[in-house]
C-alpha cells in the first residue's frame, strides 16, 4: 500500500494482561478511543483482533501509523511451561551448571523451600569438546563434525528450539557461532539461540538461563507475532507492528522475535512508563510509581522521568512468590518490586494473635466475600467496603454489586478471634496491608540509596488509589497523583515510549589495564548494531541517543555498580570511569576507601531515538453531574465516622480546586483522599493531592 | 502502670515497623561493606535493644550464626559500660570471640540510641571483617593468640570523639586496613541510621519509650515459643554425629530435653577442645543450636529477648562446644555448622515431619596458592547435597546451615589462573529414600601457571556420610583426589607437582523414608536424567 502523507496521524496501542486486553488509539498525541476485551488465552492474537475492531469504530484504520503491543505471553510461556521442546548445547564438563545453580538457600529458616527445575532437563543438554579461555584464546577449538552429529540426535528427539552457551563466549564467540550456522543449514526451522547474542555477559549460569529461556519462547511467540500481523492485515491496519520490551524501549517485531526474552516485564514496564509520563506531566519527574491490583502490588522509583533499570529480573517464581525461587533472567528491564499485597489479599490471625494480611489471596475466583461468589475469606477489598471507601452499587461502574453484608461477616468473625469491633478490624486490615506494602516500598528504595520522601506517589491499577493515601501517609510523601483512564494505564504508557535497546559486552579486569582499543571496537559494534535496529524502526541516525555505562566494582568486592559515563571515552578513559564510580559510589554510601584498585567487568550501551510527542490531553469534564453523594467514611487515622463527599471523576475538570476528605468515583478504581488534603485537578485531568501536616 | 494496652493492629503495625527500621540499619551496612561475603550472603546482624538491654528486634539477614549472640553479647557491653555512664556520641566495640560470635574476624559495634537527651535504647551489629591479623582464617593457629589482634570491649568514640588509639592499633595489625576500618566506620554509620529512624518511628507513633511495645514484643514471643515447645511430647532425645575433624574424628553428643514449655540442649559427652582453630564457644554453639530449633519448632517466630527464654543451651566447660580461652576458635564453623544435624537428629523419633535429613554439613572452601615464581592466592565455595525432606527430596548442590553462594566458574577464571575443566552432579551421590538425598558435585581443577601449588579445602564427610532419616540411606561420602588416585588430607596443605590436577568430590545428602516407597516413575525420571545409575536403581530400588 503506497504511503499516504498527512493521514498517517494514529498510533495504536495494545497490551495484553491475564485478564482483559486493553486498546488505546491516540490521534495528534491525544487520546481518541480506549477499548476493553477479555484477553484469548490460547491465542492472544485473537483478543487483540477483537479489540482493534472496537477501538477503530469510526475511525479509518489505514490512519494508523504505528501499532504498539506489550504481552504477557513471554512471561506466561515461562509460567506454565509452554514453551518449546528446547535443547542445550555447551562446553564439555558443564552442562549441569543450569541445574547446579547458584548453590544457595533464598529462605533461611524455612527446610521446605523449593528451586525451580531447569527449562532444559539433563538428557536434553549436550556437550561439546571445545574450550576458550578467560582471556578470550582458544585452547579446544570447536569441531565440526562433533557439532554435525547433534542432528540426528535432535532430529530424533523432536527438538524445536536449541540454546548454545559455550563457557567465555562473551569473550570469543565465533564457536557458538559456529554451531548456530551448522545447524541452522542442518535444520532450517530450528530455532537457535546463542549466548553471545542474547547475553554476552559474563557468569555462565546467568548467560545459560537467559539462553535457555530465549530459545524456549521463541517458536511459541515467533508464531504468536505471525498470527498477529495477519491479524491486523485483515483489519486493514497497515502499520509496522513494534514492541514494548521489559525496559520500557520499544523495538521492531523482527527484533523481538530475536530477543524474546527481553519481553518478560513487557506489560508493567509499561504501566510504569505511564506513571512517568504522568508524573513529568505535573512537574514531578521524580515518582514512586505504585500499582495495586487484585492479587499484588508493584511499585518502582522514577527518576528524572526515567524508571529505574534493573540487571537481572527473576520470573516464574516456584515458591510464595519467594525472591530466589524463579529462574533469572540476565535482561535489562525496570527495577519493580512486587508485593503479595492486592484487593483479594486474605486477612487472618497471624502468630501471636495479631492480624497478618497477604500474600494469600482469593484473586478473581472466587474474590472477596463481598463478590457473593462463595468466598468466606476477609479481605482488603471486604475491608474497603466497610470502610465505606467503596461504592456498592458503583464498582466497575456498577457491573458487580458488592454484597455489604458478606463482607461484615467475613470481616466480623476476624473482629471477633482479635477482639475487636467490627470497624476496627476491617480499618485493621487496610492499615496492615497499606503498611506492607510502604515497608517493602521503602527497603526498596534504601536499598538505592533512594530517600521516599521527597517522591511523588502515582497510583494506578484497580485497587493503588484507595490504599494510595495510607500508603503514603505511611512512607511520610507529601504528594500522591491520580492519573486518568487509570483502566488503560499500560496500554497507555506504551504510547509515551521511545525506541530503545540495551546492549552488553563484558571485559573483566582491572580498570588500570583495559585494553581501550578493545573497548572502543565494542562499544562502536554495539553502536552500529544499535543504530542498523533503530532504522528498522524509522529512527534516522542523527537523531539517535546513546548512553554509555560500565559495572564497576572495588577489587574484592562481589557486586558491581553501573555507572554512567559521557560518549567519547577517546580521551583520558580510566580517569573517567574512576571519577564515574567514584561520584555514583559516594552518592550510594557516603564515602570510598582510599586506595583500593577498580575493576571494571561489562560494558554498556544503550541506543534509543527520539521520544514521541504527545500531550496531556485536554482533560475536559464529562459532565455527568458533579456531587454524586456525601456517605460516611471510617479512615483508619481519624478513629470515627465522618461525612464525605463522593465526586464523579469523569465531572472534575482542570483548574478545580477541592479539600480532603474527599472520594471519586470512576469506573475502575476509587481515589480516596484523606482530611485536611489539598486537591487540584489539573492539565490532562490528573489529581494532585498534597497531604499537609 | 497505667499505659494502656496496645490494641493488635497498633501492636502488628509498630512490631512490623521495628524490625523495618533494623532491616534499615542492616541494609545500610550491606549496603557499604567492603567485604563480600557481607554484602552478598548477608553475613552481619543488626539489631535495636531496649533501654535495659533486652532485643526487641532483628533484621532478616542471611547467616545463623549471629542468632541472638548479639543479644548475649550486650549483657556483656552493659556490664563493662553501664547504662547511666553513656552520653550520646558514644560508641562501643569488641571482638572478643567468647562474649561476641565466637571469632577475632567478627567485630560487634553498640550504639546507645538517644531521644531528648534520654537513652531508649540500643542499636547493635556484627560484621565480618576481612582480615584481623594472626594467621588469616584458618584452622592452622593453636591458640588465640596467633590468630589475630583481640579487642576487648572498649569506646570506639567518646561522646562522637574517635579513639584514634585503637583505630591506629587496628590499622597497624590488619593486612587490609582500609577495607578493615572502612567497615568500621560502615557499622558506625549503621547504627546511627538505626538511631535515627527510631526518633522518626518515636515521632510517628508518638512514644516516649520502648517500654510497653517492648514488654509486649517480648512476652508475645516467649508465649509463642512456650506454646510450639509444649505441643512435643515431653522427653529426653539424644543423638550422637561424627565429623571428620582435622585429623581425628570429633565427636557431638546432644541431648535435647523437653519438659512441659521449656527446653534444655546439653552437648554433655562431646570431644574435648582441640589445640586446632576449630573449637566452637558456647555463643556459636547456642547460635546454631537455636537455628535448628527455629527452623523444627517456630519459624515464624522472631528474633527477640522473649523468643530464646525457653531454651537452655550448655555445654560442659573445655569441650569442642565450650571451649577455655585461650583456646583457637577461627574456623568455628568447620564443627558448628554440623549442629543442626545433631538437633535434628535427637529430635528425629518425636518430630520427624517438620525436619531435614542430614546433608553435607559445611559448605566446602578451598583455597588455591602459587608455591613456585607466580603469587596468588585464591578462594572458591562448593556445596554438597541437601539431605531428603519428609515429603520432597533433598536440593542438590545446596548449602546447609550457611545460605552462602558460590562463584560463577567465569569469574573464578577471570580472576585466578584457575580453570574449572568440569562441575557436574555426581551422579548416585544422593541417599536413597522414598524422598532421595540431593546430589553432590565433582570439581576438577588445573592450575594454568605450569608451576607447583598448594591446595588446601575445608571439607569434610569425607569419612562420615550423611545419615537418612527413617528408613532413608546415606548419602555418599566425599573425597579429595590428585588424580590419577592419590589422596591426601585435603584439610593440610597439600603441595601438588606441576600440571596435575585436583578434584573435589563433593558428599549427597541422606534419604528420607524406606527407598522402597520411592514413587517408580520418580526412579525412572531420576534413571532417565542419569542422576542415578541403573546399577544404584536396582541395588537401591530394586528397579
Amino acid at each position: 500500500m503506497a504511503e499516504r502523507p498527512g493521514r498517517r496521524r494514529a498510533r495504536i496501542s495494545a497490551d495484553i494482561g491475564g485478564t482483559f486486553t486493553d486498546l488505546v488509539l491516540l490521534r495528534d498525541g491525544a487520546i481518541v478511543s480506549t477499548a476493553k476485551v477479555l484477553t484469548t488465552p490460547n491465542d492472544p492474537s485473537g483478543g487483540v483482533y477483537n479489540g482493534i475492531q472496537d477501538l477503530m469504530r469510526g475511525h479509518d484504520p489505514a490512519e494508523a501509523a504505528e501499532v504498539v503491543h506489550g504481552t504477557t505471553l513471554v512471561s506466561n510461556a515461562l509460567i506454565e511451561r509452554k514453551g518449546a521442546r528446547t535443547c542445550l548445547v555447551t562446553t564439555k564438563g558443564f552442562r549441569d551448571v543450569l541445574a547446579i545453580g547458584r548453590e544457595h538457600r533464598y529462605e533461611l529458616y524455612d527446610l521446605f523451600i523449593e528451586l525451580p527445575e531447569p527449562l532444559v532437563p539433563r538428557q536434553r543438554r549436550f556437550e561439546l569438546t571445545e574450550r576458550v579461555l578467560a582471556d578470550g584464546t582458544v585452547e579446544v577449538p570447536v569441531d565440526r563434525d562433533e557439532v554435525r552429529s547433534l542432528v540426528p540426535v535432535l532430529r530424533e528427539q523432536h527438538i524445536e528450539a536449541v540454546a548454545v552457551c559455550f563457557l567465555h563466549s562473551y569473550r570469543y564467540s565465533s564457536h557458538e557461532e559456529v554451531v548456530a550456522e551448522i545447524l541452522r543449514a542442518e535444520m532450517p526451522e530450528l530455532s537457535v539461540s546463542i549466548s553471545s547474542h542474547v547475553v554476552p555477559e559474563l557468569g555462565e549460569y546467568t548467560r545459560m538461563t537467559t539462553t535457555t529461556g530465549n530459545a524456549y519462547v521463541q517458536p511459541v511467540f515467533a508464531a504468536y507475532l505471525n498470527r498477529l500481523e495477519r491479524s491486523l492485515g485483515e483489519l486493514d491496519v497497515d502499520a509496522p507492528l513494534h514492541v514494548m520490551l521489559s525496559t520500557g524501549g520499544l523495538a521492531s517485531a523482527a527484533v523481538a522475535m530475536d530477543y524474546p526474552v527481553r519481553l518478560v516485564e513487557s506489560g508493567p514496564s509499561a504501566g510504569v512508563l505511564s506513571a512517568a509520563f504522568f508524573g513529568a506531566g505535573s512537574g514531578s519527574s521524580d515518582v514512586l510509581a505504585f500499582d495495586m491490583g487484585g492479587t499484588t502490588a508493584k511499585a518502582c522509583l522514577v527518576e528524572g522521568g526515567t524508571p529505574l533499570q534493573a540487571r537481572e529480573i527473576e520470573t516464574a517464581r516456584v515458591y510464595r512468590f519467594a525472591k530466589g525461587s524463579g529462574i533469572p533472567l540476565r535482561v535489562p528491564g525496570v527495577d519493580l518490586i512486587e508485593i503479595g499485597a492486592g484487593g483479594g489479599s486474605i486477612a487472618r490471625v497471624g502468630p501471636f494473635k495479631l492480624p497478618k494480611v497477604g500474600p494469600q489471596s482469593a484473586a478473581g475466583d472466587p474474590g472477596p466475600a463481598c463478590y457473593g461468589r462463595g468466598g468466606t475469606d476477609p479481605t482488603v477489598t471486604d475491608a474497603d467496603l466497610i470502610l465505606g471507601f467503596l461504592n456498592p452499587t458503583f464498582f466497575l461502574g456498577g457491573k458487580l454489586e458488592l454484597d455489604v453484608d458478606a463482607a461484615e461477616r467475613a470481616v466480623g468473625e476476624l473482629a471477633g478471634d482479635l477482639g475487636l469491633a467490627l470497624i476496627e478490624a476491617a480499618a485493621g486490615v487496610h492499615r496492615v496491608v497499606n503498611e506492607n506494602m510502604a515497608n517493602a516500598a521503602r527497603m526498596h528504595a534504601i536499598e538505592r540509596g533512594r530517600d521516599l520522601r521527597r517522591y511523588s506517589l502515582v497510583a494506578t491499577g484497580g485497587a493503588g488509589p484507595v490504599h494510595a493515601w495510607g500508603v503514603a501517609t505511611a512512607l511520610g510523601i507529601r504528594r500522591i497523583l491520580f492519573p486518568p483512564n487509570a483502566g488503560v494505564a499500560s496500554a497507555f504508557g506504551m504510547l509515551t515510549a521511545q525506541p530503545a535497546f540495551d546492549f552488553v559486552r563484558s571485559l573483566p579486569g582491572a580498570l588500570a589495564d583495559t585494553d581501550w582499543d578493545t573497548v572502543g571496537t565494542q562499544i562502536a559494534a554495539m553502536r552500529a548494531e544499535g543504530a542498523h535496529q533503530l532504522r528498522g524502526l524509522g529512527v534516522p541516525n542523527d537523531m539517535l541517543e546513546v548512553r554509555l555505562g560500565a559495572d564497576v566494582r572495588h577489587r574484592g568486592q562481589g557486586e558491581t555498580l553501573v555507572v554512567a559515563l559521557e560518549e567519547g571515552l577517546e580521551k583520558d578513559p580510566a580517569p573517567q570511569v574512576e571519577a564515574a564510580f567514584e561520584d555514583r559510589y559516594v552518592t550510594l554510601y557516603g564515602r570510598r576507601p582510599p586506595g583500593v584498585p577498580l575493576e571494571v567487568l561489562t560494558w554498556r550501551v544503550r541506543v534509543s531515538g527520539p521520544r514521541p510527542e504527545l500531550g496531556l490531553g485536554e482533560g475536559r469534564a464529562e459532565t455527568r453531574g458533579t456531587l454524586k453523594v456525601r456517605r460516611k467514611v471510617w479512615f483508619p487515622d481519624q478513629n470515627e465516622w465522618i461525612e464525605v463527599d463522593v465526586l464523579d471523576r469523569y465531572a472534575v475538570a482542570p483548574g478545580d480546586v477541592l479539600r480532603g476528605p474527599a472520594i471519586f468515583e470512576e469506573v475502575e478504581s476509587t481515589a480516596v483522599v484523606g482530611p485536611g488534603a489539598s486537591i487540584r485537578v489539573i492539565d490532562g485531568g490528573s489529581l494532585e493531592v498534597t497531604i499537609h501536616d | 502502670m497505667i499505659e494502656p494496652a496496645l490494641d493488635p493492629v497498633s501492636l502488628e503495625i509498630l512490631w512490623t515497623r521495628l524490625i523495618s527500621v533494623t532491616n534499615e540499619q542492616a541494609a545500610a551496612l550491606m549496603r557499604t561493606s567492603f567485604t563480600a561475603i557481607v554484602r552478598e550472603s548477608g553475613d552481619l546482624s543488626a539489631a535495636v535493644f531496649d533501654e535495659h538491654g533486652r532485643m526487641l528486634a532483628q533484621a532478616v539477614t542471611g547467616t545463623p550464626g549471629h542468632i541472638n549472640s548479639l543479644a548475649t553479647s550486650m549483657e556483656h557491653f552493659i556490664a563493662r559500660h553501664p547504662v547511666a555512664s553513656l552520653s550520646p556520641g558514644d560508641v562501643l566495640i569488641t571482638n572478643d570471640p567468647w562474649k561476641t560470635s565466637g571469632q577475632l574476624n567478627d567485630f560487634s559495634v553498640v550504639t546507645p540510641a538517644f531521644r531528648n537527651d534520654k537513652l531508649v535504647g540500643f542499636f547493635g551489629n556484627t560484621c565480618h571483617a576481612v582480615d584481623i591479623g594472626g594467621r588469616g582464617l584458618s584452622a592452622n593457629a593453636t591458640e588465640v593468640y596467633e590468630e589475630g589482634l583481640f579487642v576487648p570491649i572498649m569506646k570506639l568514640y567518646d561522646g562522637s570523639r574517635p579513639n584514634d588509639d585503637l583505630f591506629r592499633l587496628i590499622e597497624a595489625n590488619v593486612r587490609a586496613p582500609n577495607e578493615v576500618l572502612g567497615d568500621l566506620h560502615a557499622q558506625v554509620a549503621a547504627n546511627q541510621v538505626g538511631a535515627d529512624r527510631l526518633n522518626d518511628y518515636m515521632d510517628d507513633f508518638g512514644l516516649e519509650d520502648l517500654r510497653a511495645l517492648g514488654t509486649e514484643i517480648v512476652t508475645r514471643s516467649e508465649g509463642a515459643m512456650r506454646e510450639a515447645i509444649a505441643e512435643i511430647p515431653d522427653g529426653d532425645y539424644e543423638k550422637t554425629i561424627h565429623t571428620d575433624g582435622l585429623e581425628e574424628p570429633i565427636k557431638i553428643c546432644c541431648k535435647v530435653s523437653i519438659r512441659g514449655d521449656s527446653i534444655v540442649v546439653d552437648y554433655a559427652g562431646s570431644s574435648p577442645q582441640v589445640a586446632r582453630g576449630m573449637n566452637v564457644v558456647l555463643n556459636y554453639t547456642a547460635a546454631y543450636t537455636n537455628y535448628a530449633l527455629k527452623c523444627a519448632i517456630s519459624p515464624e517466630v522472631p528474633h527477640n529477648d522473649g523468643s530464646f527464654r525457653p531454651v537452655t543451651i550448655t555445654a560442659p566447660e573445655g569441650s569442642i562446644l565450650n571451649p577455655v580461652f585461650p583456646a583457637p576458635v577461627a574456623a568455628r564453623h568447620i564443627v558448628g555448622h554440623f549442629l543442626p544435624h545433631a538437633v535434628f537428629g535427637a529430635l528425629e523419633e518425636v518430630i520427624p515431619d517438620r525436619l531435614v535429613a542430614e546433608g553435607s554439613g559445611n559448605i566446602w572452601l578451598a583455597t588455591v596458592r602459587g608455591a613456585g615464581e607466580q603469587r596468588f592466592v585464591t578462594v572458591f565455595f562448593a556445596a554438597g547435597g541437601m539431605g531428603a525432606r519428609p515429603t520432597q527430596d533433598g536440593l542438590s548442590t545446596t548449602s546447609f546451615p550457611s545460605g552462602i553462594a558460590s562463584t560463577p566458574i567465569e569469574v573464578l577464571e577471570s580472576t585466578s589462573p584457575l580453570v574449572v575443566r568440569r562441575k557436574e552432579l555426581r551422579p548416585d551421590s544422593g541417599g536413597p529414600g522414598q524422598y532421595r538425598g540431593g546430589l553432590g558435585q565433582t570439581i576438577e581443577v588445573e592450575v594454568r601457571t605450569g608451576e607447583p601449588y598448594v591446595v588446601s579445602v575445608l571439607s569434610d564427610r569425607v569419612r562420615f556420610a550423611a545419615e537418612g532419616y527413617r528408613g532413608g540411606e546415606p548419602g555418599m561420602t566425599g573425597g579429595f583426589l590428585i588424580p590419577p588416585d592419590s589422596r591426601p588430607n585435603p584439610k593440610l596443605f597439600v603441595h601438588v607437582e606441576a600440571g596435575r590436577r585436583f578434584v573435589l568430590e563433593l558428599p549427597g545428602g541422606g534419604g528420607f523414608s524406606p527407598p522402597e516407597r520411592r514413587d517408580r516413575r520418580a526412579v525412572e525420571r531420576d534413571v532417565l536424567e542419569g542422576l542415578i545409575s541403573e546399577e544404584a536403581a536396582a541395588r537401591a530400588y530394586g528397579a
